[in-house]
């Protein structure tokens, strides 16, 4: 097992090696911050100023090797928009994002796992065809246009909601709904497929002839084995809400990471860019290599292996 | 000693009006107010490099230079007046004489001075804080209430850019207290001089003031409270103003028509930008013969768009006729009268006359030619007039090959040799500026970032006459010759139609009129810090 662990290790590291190097060079290629602080008449003698006063100077190969050398000693700069640190920045955001996601995956849970099982015992039926609706309707409708519906909905015309940003319990409901609605789909179709399949396997016969309960059969065994596949694409859709929540912040003024994103990509912010892209990799590597591990644990086959 | 003294007429009468009658057990409630961006959002003034500092730095901090709050341009700040030396190398300021910042401690030609060179600091990345390192030689402190700027050369022009109707180089810090408490306790606890002081800063979310209690020369703010709220997303500021979380909010002309049914008031704020088109490298050796290169050609592109239309349909009737380039109804040394005519006849929308033109040029049935599109942060509509332009270019027979940039890849395009955009037309925008002649610097001398009519290389007998010229207007001492000579400036560009206006755009505002009094903007600046503090509650001027 340890030298499972290990060896994701190692391929997390390569990934995050590779993700920066792709970051830093590619961001580089779409404009840079200094055309985007000086005003549009700004003269070629401005310019050449601007560029020494952000520490911008030197090629681009130059600029990377003195980006690793800080990186390796975990310093990834400092925004050039904001005049500090980019981690800094980065984690003083990080819990707005941290308090939203959780309220999403409990939305999804709580909606998907029940949705899911009885649709694949009621293959056909009227829930079955609701819950099919719905999760077209879930991974279809962009999160964009959702969270504006919901806005007008329910702050504009109902008048029951705030429209945006932090605050109270009644803050949290749209975002949530916006930034769940495409993990609540995906997760209800996995669930009710794997279902499906698990009821038909040979250990589920064997325990309803050995008289087990219907519901223990169902809630217990099967639903234990059906969520192995949801365990595995739990990793992928943490990376979803990663990206989900750049447009659920936006639309509700949710001072979070996702924003910060948008805010570094649109000012061509390249040390605050490559922080939050490297730092939110980091994260992903993470639930991602934590999803192994427990998987691995869960699916003995894994484990032998 | 002075051979010129320019001291603004009116002043003592617009300083003792800008005194608001309100004292502090009138002021009442949060003003609250929804952005699409705060920029930077630092409290330090030499750390912020574009315009949201004119809205969220401009409550707390006092700028050197003001506003005409009527007719836009400049006008009276902490300098109550201004002139240029007889030698015209240098500027002296005349400060108003009791000002204090918001500790306490006197407002002063020491603290102008050091305000000027933090600004010039090696550490301020504010926008023109070169241009200031270029001009300036040195600052010196006459009296108290009188400093002397030695410029390297004649600046005529050199007091325009330290109002926030230019830019933010002249907003003033507090010497005393940045040198005791240091810089990292001045930016997390900043004093200014304005009428709303200092409260919070939710990095990413909003900065809160409060007002001041005395009487303030740019008017005692009429609510207890001013909050900016950082909301990006335009759906969803416009919709926080119906529901009255917002007072205000900054909009798009898309966003008119929804604020017109939703019973909101819409308040314009006149001459703020230009959306402008222009050619790029057609004085290149390679591209002489384009037919881009035919003034006659350029003319016709011109005549070719039906102004009006994009103002009924795209701006939604809320633009106007522009001027020449870079020219407002506030300009200065301009004979706005003159000019306002020269553009409802020049800029008419005459196909036949387009289309005899082309034909004159030798291209009766037209030709190719390629379009950058793009669109400047803040102004999204701008895409939709490229788009309207195109297609009026189509109807006289020109086969536009249109692109779309977004603004950050756009602006990769016109450093270096411009090879990708010479010889081609792209969209783009002047502020609203009351001195033109630093916008026609960037775009037409040849040493400018734009450089329309040559470069450092390749500078023909028109870019030389322009040069020239040029360099007469920026060092005319005399308001006479200044004037005539930004005249012929203005015709020679005109003429060229080079770089030519298709509309003159306004800034635009959602208003709940249950949150806020009726209230008047400044001509020319789209930003609202300089005008909360004028700003009634509703009981106090109903719309």
């Amino acid at each position: 097992m340890q030298r499972y662990i290990l060896q994701r290790l190692v391929q997390g590291v390569i990934l995050l090696a590779v993700v920066t190097s792709i970051v830093f060079f590619v961001g580089r290629m779409t404009g840079n911050p200094v055309d985007m602080m000086l005003p549009e008449d700004a003269t070629e003698e401005d310019r050449q100023d601007m560029i020494v006063r952000l520490k911008l100077e030197g090629t681009v190969m130059d600029q990377f090797g003195v980006f690793i050398v800080d990186a390796v000693q975990g310093d990834l700069g400092t925004s050039i928009r904001y005049r500090q640190p980019a981690t800094d920045i980065f984690f003083s955001r990080l819990p707005n994002t941290l308090l939203m996601i959780p309220p999403a995956m409990i939305l999804a849970i709580v909606m998907a796992v029940p949705l899911g099982v009885i649709s694949a015992l009621r293959r056909g039926g009227i829930i079955d065809r609701i819950s099919a609706t719905i999760a077209v309707l879930g991974i279809s409708t962009p999160n964009f246009w959702l969270g504006i519906v919901l806005i007008y909905l329910f702050s504009v015309t109902l008048g029951w909601l705030p429209s945006s940003r932090m605050g109270g319990p009644l803050n949290y409901i749209m975002p949530t709904i916006t930034l769940g609605t495409f993990l609540v789909a995906g997760f209800m179709r996995l669930i009710r497929s794997s279902m499906l399949e698990t009821l038909d396997s040979e250990f589920v016969k064997l325990a309803r002839i050995k008289g087990v309960s219907e519901t223990a059969v169902i809630w217990k065994h099967c639903l234990r084995n059906a969520l192995i596949p949801v365990l595995s694409l739990w990793g992928v859709f943490m990376g979803g809400l990663v990206t989900g929540a750049i447009v659920t912040e936006t639309v509700f003024a949710w001072p979070g990471i996702g924003r910060l994103t948008y805010e570094a990509v649109i000012f061509r912010d390249y040390p605050l860019l490559q922080a939050v892209i490297i730092m939110d990799a980091i994260f992903i590597l993470f639930i991602n290599l934590l999803v192994d591990i427990l998987y691995a644990y869960v699916d003995p086959r894994i484990r032998f292996e | 000693m002075l051979r010129r003294s320019r001291v603004l007429g009116g002043l003592a009468a617009s300083v003792l009006a800008a005194f608001s009658v309100a004292h502090a057990a009138d002021q009442e409630g949060t003003l609250v107010v929804a952005l699409e961006t705060l920029g930077g959002q630092t409290m330090d003034p030499i750390l912020e490099g574009r315009a949201p500092h004119a809205h969220y730095q401009a409550p707390i901090y006092d700028a050197l230079i003001g506003f005409n709050l009527e007719e836009g341009g400049l006008g009276p700040g902490v300098t109550e007046r201004w002139e240029l030396a007889e030698d015209g190398q240098s500027w002296f300021f005349h400060l108003q004489k009791g000002l204090k910042w918001h500790n306490g401690d006197p407002l002063t030609a020491h603290d102008v001075k050091f305000s000027l060179e933090r600004t010039m600091s090696e550490e301020s990345i504010a926008s023109r804080a070169s241009a200031l390192r270029r001009n300036v030689k040195s600052i010196e402190v006459v009296d108290d209430h009188t400093v002397r700027v030695y410029t390297k050369g004649v600046q005529v022009h050199f007091p325009a850019g330290l109002s926030r109707a230019v830019f933010q180089e002249g907003q003033l810090m507090p010497k005393n207290y940045i040198e005791s408490v240091g810089v990292e306790k001045f930016r997390a606890e900043p004093v200014g001089s304005g009428p709303w002081k200092f409260v919070e800063s939710v990095p990413g979310d909003y900065v809160e003031f409060e007002a001041v209690e005395g009487p303030h020369w740019r008017g005692t703010p009429n609510f207890k409270r001013l909050r900016i709220l950082l909301v990006p997303e335009e759906s969803t500021r416009v919709a926080m103003v119906r529901t009255g979380e917002a007072a205000i909010a900054s909009i798009s002309p898309e966003s008119i028509r929804e604020v017109e049914a939703a019973n909101l008031k819409l308040v314009t704020v006149p001459g703020t930008m230009q959306a402008i088109y222009q050619f790029w490298g057609t004085y290149k050796e390679g591209h002489k013969d384009s037919p881009l290169a035919d003034v006659r050609v350029r003319e016709a592109l011109s005549l070719a768009i039906d102004r009006q239309q994009i103002i009924d349909h795209v701006m939604y009737g809320q633009a106007s006729w522009p001027m020449p380039f870079a020219t407002f109804s506030y300009a200065v040394d301009t004979d706005i009268a003159k000019w306002q005519e020269w553009g409802r006849t020049a800029l008419r929308y005459d196909p036949e006359r387009a289309k005899a033109l082309l034909a004159e040029a030798g291209y009766p049935d037209g030709f190719d030619m390629k379009f950058a599109n793009t669109a400047l942060p803040g102004t999204p509509y701008m895409t939709q007039i490229g788009i309207a332009v195109a297609d009026f270019w189509q109807k006289i027979g020109v086969n536009v090959d249109i692109k779309h940039y977004e603004w950050g890849a756009f602006r990769l395009l016109y450093r270096g040799e411009q090879k990708s955009l010479a010889g081609a037309a792209s969209m783009f925008r002047t502020a609203g500026r009351p001195v033109a002649v630093a916008r026609y610097s960037g775009g037409f001398q040849s040493k400018g970032g734009h450089h329309l009519f040559g470069d450092t290389e390749e500078c023909n007998d028109f870019c030389q006459a322009y040069d020239k010229l040029h360099q007469e207007v920026v060092t005319a001492q005399d308001a006479e010759l200044r004037a005539r000579k930004t005249d012929e400036m203005l015709t020679m560009v005109a003429d060229s139609w080079m770089a030519v206006p298709i509309i003159e755009g306004m800034g635009y505002w959602a208003v709940n009129p249950e949150q806020v009094g009726k209230f008047d903007t400044i001509p020319g600046r789209h930003e609202l810090g300089d005008v909360f503090e004028r700003m009634p509650r509703p009981e106090q001027k109903p719309w």
